[in-house]
């Protein structure tokens, strides 16, 4: 668990730079290499200990080596911090064993009378503790918040949050104040918006599948810039399209949007027929042309 | 007094042991199956019986009920006669119990896939079959307190009170869990719905982890670790302590399963501090075991026996604290539906469980066949690999929860969700779905080893199916001894043994359950919640039967990021007529409670066709068997008159006319569709499954206008 949340940390550093390679292989490549060195490390200590093995049998004479054998398994016998350790764990020493087996045994098992470990009541106790506060904490004295509560201050954290970061934003936009772009720069951030999310329903050329095609003339729902932006918008989910606000940001609706609008005439091959009412760039209210289609 | 002889059952231990290595590979390799769908859909085979939704429950039910089950009856035989000095009470009950055990577990490998199951998870099987698991259950306690009977040994060892515990609780359990009302041969609805149902399945669901997964295997360790390290048990004090507390704790904990959900906040609440208060009892069983290795560490490198008791007390230990840190809101609030939470259970069902059967079957199998193992060197290798594919399982899964869970937290500055598109979250930990399959995969090739051990070692030696004993029997007059309460009160009373138990299970499950089943404030009701249309529950059974529920939540939980991506948080008041429940406990997939209208019918006609149509990279399998299947509209009207009955209110009479709206609702339907250029007969599966998915809480909605320009 400690290494995944070292990863975990690491992982932001990874998504932030931007570069030729897709994240995505970055990351088989880092899982990849990660696992490699944890094997590599792994082969590495086995095979120094073998080899330091084998190396102190060729460099020791046999007496040596089994001098120095028996001197390691003295050195094992021998463990004077054991006792410390058993304080603390409330255990016994094991020369004392005896006295506290108890006599009876179950088909050769014994069992022996030691007491529980104080360390191990302290837990216990400290969960008790920790459960009647927590009770009383959330539902006597009303100190944690509940769940409906906590969402209702997340909310309001995060209205005032987006609120500072738009007043200070310079591309705020919206149906109203949307207009068509040709720069490449826009034209592609919304060809990126366009495959990752219309693709499926319009075509990777905007040909239409299950949508429409939105290169001819035709509109369902009116094919002015702030038209186009607002079917995107607040979708038409009676008719499939799903509502985008949540998921893409204005500025990111407004881009898709101007693409959409740059693909206007390309006539891509397996276009769908149209739909919807003819329309050129000059017609007429968009809001009459959305009337008209909810009154056929 | 003279000593009596008798004989030890040696042949029904060898049975179970047999049972628990054939259904392991069995339900292992299912899972690795399931495993490897999750990044190739393709695995499916290509047919629904194959299918994720279909065998996910079957790998889940093999491995804790064929199995886990086998196992704890092959170490409660073996464990039990020689502890009570006494051969089984019934040699024509074992034999019921072992055949009875086994016909069930073939009875869910059919069902499974065929799409018969109730969607309670870990109790998919259907009405029958939990009979038939009652019935069995019945024997195996009646087998079990009649060899308690007829016992040598007045005293019963700490081992035996873990295996009472577990009758009993598990009887309770099943029985609770299994209030259904049958609708034809293999098909009910539970008697519970929304909230309550979801309470009833996690308090089952929990306790179905402690009282199978876990007392009878503390019971087995009480018993086999002292044998093989041929060393006395620790404490008997702590014995008592954390098997008391153990079983009262324990049942309180099932909430922790709903945390964030529309379960009662005072449910909750218990439901994380009891599982806090659990670490302790829990850790006592470990505590208890490794501590009975004091003395005996030199022995642990040498046996690999031992490595593995180590291993799976250490498993054990490592679960039982994260599982209480998972009940804290705060950790489950980015745990809970993701792989994390795959990872703990399997540290749990990998280390614990299989580690101490295969300790078990390595120490006892050689004994009852009177030989030696046939290779300690395989037995070396499989306890390595095993561990390596703990490791190569578990540290991809934490990984990969870790990071889905946090992205699909993440807000970006302008308050817009860091990654709006599910899909994108499950794409990017596909390569440690990947390194998962690998681990189990490494531990799937350990057990073949082992069953290939065990076999060669009982092709060289011999079956000892009667194995001689001899003990005094019980002195007919109690003598009166100078030992405490424990001892005299309850320890030799084998029913007050069983009684207290049972009362001990039952005050948390009462406080728990009874308030909410009966106290209506619990669950506010809304006005325009309505029934399913006859066609929506008929596509909402089709939701059940082809297991969406094991990748897609139904519960939109309170958080900004949940109700930005999903909708609004689902209310108590909204489940009302679902029975069963469907929220879910993994989101493979998105939530889908507030799918209804999201998408077009055609969207969905194709997404179920093939969803990279419609969501390029998708891991979901495709369900084209849909659209050639004809839905079964003889049912409609047994299925209305069920949900009249469990109190679900449609018209009097109105089974009768229910086809009639069925069609009408398909029809139109279809006809929407073929707006798309998508022709399809309003009669087939695909058309009933769009109905309930363009359901999906609306109903809340129709009492809002609609901002939509329309």
């Amino acid at each position: 668990m400690l290494i995944c949340l070292v990863v975990l940390a690491v992982q932001p550093a990874f998504a932030a730079d931007d570069s030729l390679v897709p994240n995505d292989v970055k990351n088989y490549i880092g899982y990849g290499a990660i696992m490699l060195v944890l094997l590599l490390v792994l082969l590495a200590m086995v095979v120094l200990l073998r080899a330091f093995k084998a190396l102190t049998k060729v460099l020791m004479t046999r007496e040596e080596y089994a001098a120095m054998e028996a001197e390691q398994k003295a050195a094992k016998v021998k463990k004077p911090k054991a006792e410390v350790i058993n304080k603390l764990l409330s255990l016994k020493p094991l020369s004392e064993e005896k006295s506290i087996l108890i006599e009876h045994d179950f088909d050769g098992i014994q069992e022996l009378d030691n007491p529980t470990p104080a360390w191990f009541m302290g837990l216990f106790y400290i969960t008790i503790v920790f459960a009647v506060a927590y009770i009383l904490g959330y539902h006597v004295l009303g100190i944690g918040q509940l769940q409906d509560q906590e969402y209702v201050t997340e909310m309001k954290i995060a209205a005032k949050e987006k609120e500072a970061y738009l007043a200070k934003a310079a591309n705020r936009v919206d149906e109203s104040t949307v207009t068509v772009s040709t720069d490449p720069a826009v034209l592609a951030s919304g060809q990126a918006v366009f495959k990752a999310s219309c693709m499926p329903c319009h075509g990777d050329k905007g040909q239409g599948v299950v949508g429409p095609n939105l290169t001819d003339d035709y509109w369902l729902h009116g094919g002015k810039i702030a038209d186009v932006f607002k079917t995107i918008k607040y979708g038409v989910t009676a008719k499939g399209m799903p509502t985008w606000e949540k998921q893409l940001s204005p500025k990111q609706i407004a881009d898709v949007a101007s693409f959409i609008k740059s693909l206007h005439g390309t006539n891509p091959p397996g276009a769908k027929e149209p739909q919807g009412d003819k329309e050129t760039d000059d017609a007429t209210s968009s809001a009459a042309k959305t009337a008209m289609v909810v009154s056929k | 007094m003279q000593p009596e002889k008798f004989y030890y059952d040696n042949k029904i231990v060898r049975n179970f042991g047999i049972a628990t290595i054939v259904w392991g590979i069995i339900g292992m390799t299912v899972g690795l199956l399931v495993a490897i769908q999750l990044y190739k859909p393709g695995a499916n085979l290509g047919n629904q019986y194959t299918t994720f939704g279909r065998i996910r429950p079957l790998h889940t039910n093999a491995v804790i009920f064929a199995f886990v089950g086998n196992a704890i009856f092959m170490g409660v035989y073996y464990s039990l006669q020689r502890l009570l000095k006494a051969r089984m009470f019934s040699d024509v009950l074992s034999k019921i119990h072992f055949w009875g055990w086994q016909l069930i577990i073939v009875s869910a490998v059919i069902t499974l896939p065929l799409g018969f199951t109730t969607s309670h998870e870990y109790a998919e099987l259907e009405w029958p079959i939990d009979i038939a698991i009652t019935l069995i259950w019945v024997v195996f306690g009646v087998n079990m307190f009649g060899t308690i009977f007829k016992r040598r040994e007045r005293h019963l060892y700490v081992a035996i009170w873990f295996y009472i515990a577990t009758f009993v609780t598990i009887a309770v359990l099943h029985i609770v869990n299994s209030f259904e009302l049958p609708i034809s041969g293999l098909k009910s609805y539970y008697l519970f719905a929304g909230v309550q149902d979801a309470l009833v399945q996690w308090w089952y669901g929990h306790n179905a982890v402690a009282f199978f997964l876990t007392t009878p295997y503390l019971g087995m360790m009480y018993y086999f670790l002292p044998k093989m390290a041929n060393r006395p048990v620790y404490s008997y004090k702590l014995s008592i302590l954390h098997f008391w507390a153990l079983i009262f704790i324990y049942i309180w904990a099932g909430p922790h399963h709903l945390l964030y959900t529309t379960l009662p906040s005072w449910a909750q609440s218990l439901g994380v501090v009891f599982s806090i208060m659990l670490i302790a009892p829990s850790w006592g069983g470990m505590i208890n075991g490794l501590l009975t290795l004091r003395g005996a560490w030199d022995k642990v490198r040498d046996d690999v026996v031992l490595k593995f008791m180590v291993v799976g007390l250490t498993a054990y230990g490592m679960a039982t604290f994260e599982g209480p840190m998972l009940s804290l809101k705060q950790v489950n609030a980015i745990g809970h539906f993701t792989d994390w939470i795959v990872a703990h259970v399997h540290v749990g069902a990998l280390g614990w469980n299989g580690f101490l059967t295969f300790a078990v079957l390595y120490w006892l199998i050689p004994r009852i066949y009177k030989t030696n193992l046939y290779s300690k060197k395989m037995a070396a290798f499989h306890f390595w690999i095993g561990t390596l594919g703990i490791l190569f399982y578990a540290i991809p899964m934490y990984w990969a929860g870790f990071t889905q869970g946090l992205m699909l937290k993440e807000f970006t500055a302008e308050g817009m969700l860091k990654y709006p598109s599910f899909l994108e979250t499950t794409m990017r930990i596909l390569p440690m779905h990947v390194m998962r399959s690998v681990g189990g995969g490494l531990y799937l090739v350990g057990v073949i080893v082992m069953a290939y051990n065990l076999a060669k070692t009982m092709l060289q030696g011999s079956l000892v199916s009667n194995e001689a004993a001899e003990a005094l029997p019980l002195e007919p007059v109690y003598v009166k001894q100078n030992t405490d309460i424990w001892h005299k009160v309850i320890e030799r009373k084998p029913i007050r043994l069983m009684v207290l138990s049972l009362l001990v299970i039952l005050i948390g499950t009462f406080i728990e359950l009874m308030p909410t089943m009966t106290i209506s404030s619990n669950v506010p009701t809304i006005a325009s919640v309505k029934p399913y249309t006859p066609l929506e529950l008929q596509g909402r059974d089709i939701y059940i039967r082809e297991g969406c529920v094991n990748c897609h939540s139904q519960t939109v939980r309170p958080f900004r990021s949940e109700t930005e991506r999903y909708g609004d948080y689902s209310k108590a008041g909204e489940f009302v007529y679902d029975h069963p429940f469907l929220w879910g406990s993994k989101r493979t997939g998105p939530d889908l409670h507030r799918e209804g209208g999201k998408y077009g019918n055609a969207w969905h006609y194709n997404h179920l066709m093939d969803p990279r149509l419609m969501s390029p990279g998708s891991i979901m399998p495709n369900y084209d068997w849909l659209i050639s299947q004809e839905l079964d509209t003889t049912t409609t009207a047994a299925k209305i008159d069920a949900m009249r009955k469990l109190g679900v209110p449609y018209a009097a009479g109105y089974a009768q006319k229910a086809n009639g709206d069925l069609d009408k609702q398909a029809q139109g339907i279809a006809e929407n569709l073929s707006k798309d250029h998508i022709k399809v007969k309003p009669n087939k599966e695909i058309v009933a499954i769009i109905a309930y998915l363009q359901r999906l809480g609306t109903d809340i909605k129709a009492n809002k206008t609609a901002n939509n320009n329309q």
